[in-house]
This record gives structure tokens, sequence and C-alpha cells, in this order.
């Protein structure tokens, strides 16, 4: 049953970019001699995605998510490797390859401004030459889904975030692609839009259509994600299971603590400050296989008069510094 | 799902989004029309500038003021074809690698070349085609009326002057997509175009044969009136030749600059 | 009385225009590639112009009362000319407007038309010697005028004064972004009218003498005909001959009406802002 959709082996990228200078001088000398320089943003990386699959890219700025996918979308080739996406190379089948694709980009919007996504919708039909009866199917039952049923007549520019994201979601998979892309899609949504479109993800994928997600929001790849990939530095750091993650990566905690006092040094086992952000306020990492959350609250409890302490997930940046102590600690057993 | 061939899908797609664009060009209707007006206005600097020459009692030598204007108007009937049709391709590309939505277009499956025109009609310029053909009519009304074969082939090499706009065109967004953000680009275009609108006779040997021969931009006005005017010239046949090769050439340019810009991500 | 009343601290506000001016400089520095497009743009349009009037000329010997000499020079002299005094402060203006990025001067102890005027300053440094000094060179080298202004010091002024000219009539039309929201269709109007009432496209004289007469007392000819006359040495516009000093006298008058406008203007237009709300 389960087949691979995607693969993708030794993927490299590697950008070149000239040094540019700020004087007429530099100017006038780039004109006959450019110095290069040269950026690897894919070091060679593998995988394998099957049909169905929910995965969740992760990762820092810059890593090489949006390279992955923009070479997995077809839109950027690659320096040197393979990619089969469905039998099609993407860069190489691009036009037979996106019939099969959908994408949705949290920052660059496919609707048109000035129109009813509906309009939109009509343009997406043409493009992609769905047929009338199933085009109207699909739209029904999407607008449903989604719960927009009335918005899609408006101007789009008069839309919320949330109800002009939906319509992102609708416009992407109107021709029924089997796999769908979706940078960062639920950013700077409400509560609420999150909710519904998360809902919709899954309930996509229920049918068959395999999401490949990236995103820097870890609570996106908690709720929808089974499987996740970690890239750093244009390698994949992390690839298995949500739960093989937070094996890893559970013990630690972000905490903000706010004091009525000004605060010192903190004496706590296992405490990092990473950030002073003023003198009554700190931002720290907590390991706790050190002190056990308990213990800490215990003992800042005794130390500060607090006024605030805020425990949540730790940013991706101190997930992967985590995840390589974890290996070395590994390594070294 | 995909009953329909390519081609009909093409046409469709593109008929869909010049519906698009008109419904949303409407949603400003006050400065749509303002807008068109500039346009026409703004198109007029050429046959006002050749107004004041002749109302000064000068004129462009061997000239006569209505076989000047309809050179003129030719240049404006072709670009306000151009314009609207496929010219817009040229702003489209340049705010989409700004805004970097050129990326959806590559998501489509349809050819680059055509998503991109098909997403950039622009009514605003029809005022230009109305606005020549209105100076064309005029000029006519004051020259003796064409033959028929001067028609046939005034409309050939008409035809040609939209393709030296296309060729235009293709090489315009091309360099938008490597020269990010840079909308002088259409001031390039309107300083090498003006060598169109005026009578050839005027430039120099050097001059004359580069806008025959190696961009032939009399085409975009002074050959297909010099035929309807039965001023018939030598250079003619170069500048047809020369307009095939260079329409190739704006393609390759333009193949070349997207493989570039979807090898290293814009 | 923005202007008037800040007078006696325009010793503070040195260092204010240099650290903008320094700033606009450097962030435009960046798009110098896209300056230099006119290195191409001016010298061929110059080609053109130049072709037109020496055929046309071939029929007549003085049109519009310049010969061929003087009607080639004027397109030289009025171009380079531009180079130091555009501007584009309406477009900025109507474009912080729109998106609502004007609020935050008014949250700033700088009144927006001074930061506007230093942006200019940084702005035309560059292209001084990114668009001004090499056309100024093609034009005297490859194309043979001489760029040489009749009375050196008289000419300066009258180019500042026409670049501060430029700017107010510009922000003017800026200003208008108060009271409208799609506004590119009405300023591409207004450009197009000034740039045909300045003497941009042909010399004034060629209008009608009626028309000349209206031009006098319009600020639009002072801004690029006036200047152009001043470097060439004489003056005339509907039948009406100024001294040069006389000329400059009056344009740096007109300066001051402006000025007086955009005040009162500026001051409608914040008022309307606020009252509307951010």
């Amino acid at each position: 049953m389960n087949k691979v959709i995607i693969r993708v082996k030794d993927l490299r990228k590697t950008y070149k970019t000239y040094k540019r200078g700020e004087s007429f001088k530099d100017t006038v000398k780039s004109l006959f001699a450019r110095q290069s320089i040269n950026l690897d943003a894919l070091k060679g990386i593998s995988f394998e995605i099957e049909k169905g699959e929910l995965l969740g890219f992760l990762g820092p700025n810059g890593a090489g998510k949006s390279t992955t996918l923009k070479i997995l979308t077809g839109i950027l080739y690659p320096t040197s490797g393979d990619v089969y996406a469905m039998g099609y190379v993407p860069w190489k089948d691009r036009k037979r390859y996106v019939t099969n694709i959908g994408a949705v980009f949290g920052q660059k919007s496919q609707l048109l401004w000035d129109i009813p996504p509906a309009d939109a919708f009509y343009m997406n039909r043409s493009i992609y030459g769905i047929a009338q009866k199933t085009f109207k199917n699909t739209l029904n039952d999407m607008t449903d889904l989604l719960d927009v049923g009335d918005h899609i007549h408006r101007p789009t520019r008069q839309l919320s975030l949330g109800e002009r994201m939906k319509c992102e979601f609708i416009m992407a998979m109107l021709h029924r692609p089997s796999i769908v892309f979706l940078d960062e899609p639920t950013i700077g949504l409400d509560i609420l839009s999150r909710e519904k479109i998360r809902q919709f993800i899954l309930e996509m994928n229920k049918s068959g259509v395999t999401f490949i997600l990236t995103t820097h929001d870890l609570s996106d790849i908690e709720h929808l994600a089974k499987r996740v990939i970690i890239v750093n530095h244009g390698d994949i750091v992390f690839d298995n299971s949500l739960d093989d993650l937070r094996r890893h990566t559970g013990n630690i905690k972000l905490i903000r603590l706010s004091s009525h006092d000004e605060i010192g040094d903190i004496q706590i086992r296992g405490v990092e400050v990473t950030e002073n952000l003023s003198k009554y306020n700190v931002e720290m990492i907590l390991d706790t296989t050190q002190t056990g959350l308990n213990e800490f609250v215990r003992q800042i409890g005794i130390q500060f008069r607090l006024s605030d302490l805020i425990i949540e997930e730790p940013p991706i940046e101190d997930m992967i510094k985590e995840l390589y102590l974890d290996r070395e600690a590994e390594s070294k057993k | 799902m995909i009953a329909e061939n390519q081609f009909i899908r093409g046409v469709k797609a593109h008929f869909q989004a010049i519906k698009a664009a008109l419904a949303g060009r409407m949603a400003y209707r006050g400065d749509f029309l303002l807008s068109t007006i500039i346009m026409l206005m703004a198109e007029m600097f050429a046959p006002a500038i050749t107004f004041l020459i002749y109302s000064n009692g000068a004129s462009f030598p061997g000239w006569g003021i209505y076989e000047v204007l309809l050179i003129q108007s030719i240049f404006m009937m072709a670009r306000g074809i151009a314009f609207p049709f496929f010219f817009g391709m040229v702003w489209n590309t340049l705010s989409r690698v700004r805004e970097g939505t050129l990326d959806i277009l590559l998501i489509k499956p349809l050819g680059l070349v055509h998503l991109i025109i098909m997403t950039a009609f622009d009514c605003n310029d029809i005022g230009k085609l109305f606005g020549g053909v209105l100076l064309f009519a005029i000029s006519m009304k004051h020259l003796p009326f064409p033959g028929f074969m001067q028609w046939v082939q005034f409309l050939l090499l008409f035809i040609l002057s939209l393709v030296m706009l296309f060729a235009f065109a293709l090489i315009m967004s091309a360099l938008a997509i490597v020269w990010v953000g840079n909308s002088r680009i259409f001031e390039m275009f309107s300083a090498v175009t003006s060598f169109s609108q005026y009578p050839l006779s005027i430039f120099s040997k050097p001059i004359q044969t580069f806008i025959t021969v190696i961009i032939p931009l009399g085409l975009l006005g002074f050959f297909p009136a010099s035929v309807l005017l039965g001023k018939y010239s030598p250079q003619i046949t170069a500048a047809i030749v020369s307009s095939i090769f260079f329409l190739i050439a704006s393609f390759w340019f333009f193949k070349k600059m997207v493989r570039q810009y979807t090898s290293t991500g814009g | 009385m923005i202007f008037l009343s800040s007078m006696g601290v325009i010793g503070k506000k040195i260092e204010f225009y240099k650290t903008v001016a320094f700033v606009t400089y450097k962030e435009w520095a960046a798009y110098r590639s896209h300056m230099a497009v006119s290195l191409f743009v001016g010298p061929v349009f110059f080609l053109v112009q130049y072709f037109i009037w020496h055929a046309v000329f071939t029929t007549r010997g003085s049109l519009g009362g310049f010969t061929l000499e003087q009607m080639v020079t004027y397109y030289g002299i009025s171009s380079v000319i531009s180079y130091l005094t555009f501007d584009f402060a309406d477009w900025n203006l109507q474009m912080l407007i729109r998106t609502g990025k004007f609020a935050t001067f008014l949250l700033r102890p700088v009144t927006h038309v001074y930061f506007a005027l230093a942006q200019k300053i940084g702005h035309r440094i560059l292209s001084f010697w990114m668009e001004f000094i090499p056309v100024y060179l093609i034009f005297i080298f490859a194309f043979g005028i001489r760029l040489v202004p009749r009375f050196p010091v008289w000419t300066v002024i009258s180019i500042l004064l026409s670049f501060i000219l430029a700017f107010l009539v510009n922000y003017c039309i800026g200003i208008s972004g108060f009271w409208l929201i799609r506004t590119n269709g009405l300023r591409q109007a207004l450009h197009l009218f000034k740039d045909i009432c300045a003497g941009v496209f042909i010399p004034l004289t060629f209008f009608p003498s009626p028309i000349q007469k209206i031009l006098l007392f319009m600020p639009f000819q002072y801004i690029t005909f006036v200047p152009t006359r001043v470097f060439i040495g004489s003056y005339e516009l509907g039948g009406v001959s100024f001294s040069i000093p006389e000329i400059v006298g009056i344009q740096a008058l007109m300066v001051l009406a402006m000025v007086l406008f955009v005040t009162i203007l500026w001051k409608k237009g914040i008022k309307r802002f606020s009252g509307v709300g951010i």
C-alpha cells in the first residue's frame, strides 16, 4: 500500500553570488572582474516521502527549507542530485508535473487583490482545464469544509487574513492535486482560522492527499505532522517521527521570568540564561533532566518575588542545539 | 480530469484572465478614466511637436504634415494593440520578481510566457488604440487613398510592427527578471523607439542602417506608413528579415534569463 | 509658518540635513545601476531631438525665436539641468500616506517637509556624479554642445532655486494624497501638465502668445525654462524680456510664494489627516 511518491537523492544546491563593493571604485572594478562567492544552500540531502504522508519540514531561516521546497515544486534547478516526484523530474517536466501538485505560500498570494476569489477560482479552472462539474463539486466541498460560503464573492481586498488564507487553500486544491506543498501556511492567523485550516488539512490528508509542510512554528507540526524532517545549514539533522523528536527535545523548556526586584544570577542547575530583556526580565532555557519543573518552580519562588512566569516550548534554534548535544552525548556513550 | 487539449485550455484561460482583469480595473472607475486619458495625452508628444513645427511654418524636408502624422498614428495604433494585450507582461514580470510571486506562475501548467501575458492584461492603454485610429483617420483624409495592394502590404508590415513590439516585451521582461525592480527599462524602451516616429530620411546614414538592419525600429511606424504613401524605400526587405531574427533572439534571451532565474531562485 | 519660525534654529538643522541626506545617499547607492540607465536614455533622446531639429532647420533659419544651435543647446541644457533638479517628493509622500507610514512622521520631532528635502539633497548628490557629470561630458564631447553658462553665478543661483521649486511643486501634488485615495492617474496628469508648462518638451516660445503670457504667472516655467534661459544668458517670454538678475529675482519671489502656499496646504492636509484618524 505504502508507495513512495517523492524520492530525493543527494540533492545539492550551490548559489553563486558576487561580491559587491560600496564605493565608486568597487563598482568600476566589478564591471571587469567580479569576485564570486559560493553559498551551499543544500549539501546533498536524501529522503523519501510516501503517498498519504503528512510531513513537516522544520528549520531556522536560511537553513535550506525553502530551497528544497522550490526544487520539489519545479521552480528551481538543483546544482546536482535527483528528484523523482510521481515519476517526473520536477524542473524538467514542469508543465506536466505541476498539474499534479498544489501549493500555498503564506507570503505569496495567488488570489487577485481587486476581484473576488470566486473569479480567481474560475481562472484556475481554465488554467488547469477542470471540467465544469468536477469544479463545482470540489468548490462546494471545500467552501463547506472551510466555512467560507459567501466570502468568495467579495473582493479579496475586503477579506480578513483568515478568510483570505482559506481561499488560498481552495485556490491551490481545486484541481485535486496529489501532493500539496504548504509554506508557512498559518503565519499571522487568528486561532479560529488556524484551527479550521488544520482540520481541513487533516481531512484532505485522510482522503489520500500527501502534504509537505514547511514552517518554523512548532505548533503547526505538533497538530499536523507525524513525521518531521529538520534541516540546518543545508543538511538534514533529524528525520523521524514527531514522538521521537519529543524524546530528544521534550526535556527543554523556554522560560520567561519577570520579578519585582532586580534579577541577579540564577543559581539553578540546568538553567542557561539566553537573554536579559531588562533588569527585571530574563529569558532562559531549562534542561528538565537536571532540574525538574516542580523543583525549578519551587526554587524560583523562593529566590524571587515573581510578577510573571511563562513556560513554553523552545524555538527551533534551541531545539537544534539540543539535538546536537544529545547526539554528542549518545556518541560518547 | 484534463479533458481539453492544451491549446483550447490556453485560449480559455486567457479569456478568463482578461475578464478578471477588467473586473478588477472597474473597481476604480474614476481613476481608470483619468489614467486612460493621460496615457493618450502622453502618447501625443510626437504629434504635438510635429504640429507645432508645421504651424510655425517649418517642416521635415520632403514630408507633409499629414504624412508625418500618419507615421506617428501607426506607431500609436501598434502600441495601442500591444500594450493592453501583451506588453503588460513587462510590468507584470517586474512586480512579480520584486514581490517574489513569479514562483506562483511556475507552478501552473501553462507556458511561462503565456502565463505572464495573460495575467497582465491592462485596459488602461486601450486609449492609445482609439487615439491612434483617430489620428490615422484624420491623416488619411488628407492623403490620396491607397490602392488594394498597398493596404495588403501595410497590413503585413503592421503585423510585423506588432511582432517587433512583442520581441521588445520579451527582452524587457527578461531584463526585469535579472535587473530586479528597475522600472526604468520603460524609459529605455521609449528612448529607443523614439526613432520610429519620424521619417527615416532625417537621420544620418549609420543610424538609418541601425534602425533598419540591426534593430528594425523603422517597422514600428515609418515602413508601414511608407507603403501607404507609396514611398517605397529599398531598406524595407532588410528590415523584414531582420525583424524575424530579432524575434528569435528575443525568445532566446528570455529563455536564458528564465533559466538563470530558476537556477538561482531570483 | 513652518519655514520662517525655524530660521533661528537652522544651525541645529544642518546636522539633521547632513545625516538624512547621507542615509538617503547610501540607500540609493544600492540602486545606482538604475540611475546609470540615464547615461543611455538621456543621450538617445537627445540624439533624436538633434536629428529632428537639424532636419527642420534646413527648411527655416529660425523657429520660435531660436536658431538651430540655440535649439539644440536648449535641449542639451534643459536635460542636464533636469538631473540636478529632478524630484519625486509627490510619489514619496503619497506612498507614505497611502500605506499609513506617514503617521510615524507625526510621532517624530521633525516636520516631514524638511525630511523630504534632505532626502532629495542626498538623492541628487548621488545623481550628480552618476548622471549629471557623465551626461554633461557626453553632450560636450560627443555632440559638441557648448555647455558653458554665460553668467555662471546667476546660473547656479537659478538652478538652486529651481531645485527648491521643483520640490515644492511636487510636494503640493503629494499633499493631495490627504484628500484623494487612488491618485496615480491624477499625479501623472499633473506631471504631464507641469512638464509641458515648464518647457521640457518644447521651448515655451513655441506656444501661442496668450498662453505664453499666462505661463509667466505660473510656477512651472521657473522649473525648467527659466534656468535654461539663464544658462543661455537671455530671457524672453510672451513678448516680455527681462535681464538675467531680474528673472532670477522673480524666480526667487515665486519660490517664496510657493513656500507660503505649501505651508497653508500642509496645515489643512494635516488637519484632515488627523481628523480622519490614523
